[in-house]
């Protein structure tokens, strides 16, 4: 019976392999060579992400990175959602690993972490990590960067001092406790984004969109995207920031309830039942 | 231009058959370690062809498709339009990985609860337990 069963599975993945390819050798990616033109909706987005013109002047979001542009501004619900996928998943981590928290690492003894070699060389690199990752973050509006990459490069800090200096030291610096209230804090701070153009146009007594970044026809309010010379961003540079302090801290709370010592953790699962 | 056209089927050819080992690992591998390794191949491979999908050919080699003057002149923009990718690709898959990561970081959290209450992985062995 297994047996049959492993069979069918193979023929048929054989069968998807042999389908895609032929679908790709009959145009189904709707080329065969990588084309020398873009589409008209990457025109579009292209055209429209920093233009002063009169014609795009009011569905422009001005800003000179285009990828940027459209997760925090074109497709801003969008992002919104899949930053509460990723809440929703961390959430329902901490569930699961509920009763675990780095009190029970009183209980048993501490150890040293690595070498010193070893934990020389990744002071110097943790000050590295933090520095790209902070650019990456900061300059989101202006270089390829944002918010979940930046927050996803710092979240290797903790994951490497967690290893290099043992989680007994780590959990003096930063607990589950403090973690996930830093990440609460970037998700407050995107939500009040979300809504801050149109707190400006309330005190005017107009009023604006919802993830309203540039002035729209209709809207005439928006954050300032430039000051001669300077690229401000709008409302990109604070969703970047916040988006930065969820995902780097929401990945520390994670990893230092990964590194529990094991017995800690069996001891609290087996203690409930 | 036909070398060019093979070695880009090729490489997207690779990624229907990596997909499909994937698969294979998801459906037939009873560790369920196993199943959360081949999970994130396949969803690497799916991105990195929304990836491919976004490519294109520019000719002759472009400078970087960076807009330098604020504000852009009508110019420079049509310069840039000319040069730059599809955005939109990359838009999507840079949530996806991270996204990603937080959904493969819950797996590995039910896992190890699984593995602390039953003392195994094995999903042919969990299925048998009762009560």
């Amino acid at each position: 019976m297994n047996r049959i069963l492993h069979t069918i599975i193979m023929i048929s993945l054989i069968l998807l392999v042999i389908g895609l390819a032929m679908v790709l050798s009959t145009g189904g990616l709707g080329f065969t060579v990588p084309p020398s033109g873009i589409r008209s909706l990457a025109i579009i987005f292209l055209n429209t992400t920093f233009n002063l013109d009169a014609k795009y002047r009011y569905i422009s979001a001005m800003s000179p990175e285009a990828v940027t542009a459209i997760v925090w501004d074109y497709r801003g619900l969008d992002t919104l959602f899949e930053t509460s996928v990723m809440f929703i998943a961390i959430v329902g981590a901490l569930a699961i690993s509920r009763g675990a928290t780095e009190k029970l690492l009183k209980s048993f003894p501490s150890t040293q972490g690595m070498s010193l070699i070893v934990r020389t060389i990744t002071r110097i690199a943790i000050v590295m990590i933090l520095a790209v990752g902070g650019s990456i973050a900061l300059h989101g509006h202006l270089t390829p960067g944002g918010g979940f990459q930046g927050g996803a490069t710092i979240a290797v800090a903790p994951m490497l001092l967690i290893i290099t200096f043992s989680i007994y030291l780590f959990s003096k610096m930063v607990t589950v406790y403090k973690a996930v209230t830093l990440r609460s804090v970037g998700l407050i701070g995107i939500a009040l984004s979300a809504f801050i153009v149109l707190f400006v146009a309330l005190i005017h007594s107009s009023s604006a969109y919802i993830f309203q970044n540039q002035p729209k026809l209709y809207s005439y309010y928006g954050l300032p995207s430039y000051i001669e010379p300077t690229v401000l961003g709008g409302t990109l540079f604070l969703f970047n920031t916040f988006e930065t302090l969820a995902v780097a801290f929401g990945f520390a709370a994670l990893f230092i309830l990964f590194m529990l010592p094991e017995d800690a953790v069996r001891n609290v699962i087996m203690g409930e039942e | 231009m036909e070398v060019e056209s093979f070695l880009f089927n090729i490489v997207v050819l690779s990624m229907f058959v990596n997909m499909t080992i994937a698969l294979y690992g998801i459906l037939m591998k009873p560790s369920l370690v196993k199943k959360i390794i081949a999970l994130t191949i396949f969803s690497d491979t799916i991105n990195t062809l929304a990836i491919i999908v976004g490519f294109r050919h520019a000719e002759p080699n472009p400078i970087p498709p960076v807009i330098t003057e604020i504000p852009p002149s009508l110019q420079h923009l049509r310069l840039f339009v000319l040069q730059a990718v599809d955005p939109l690709p990359q838009a999507l898959v840079l949530t996806a990985i991270v996204i990603g990561l937080a959904v493969v970081l819950f797996l590995m959290f039910v896992t190890l609860q699984i593995y602390r209450i039953y003392g195994t992985t094995d999903v042919r062995k969990i299925s048998k337990l009762r009560g």
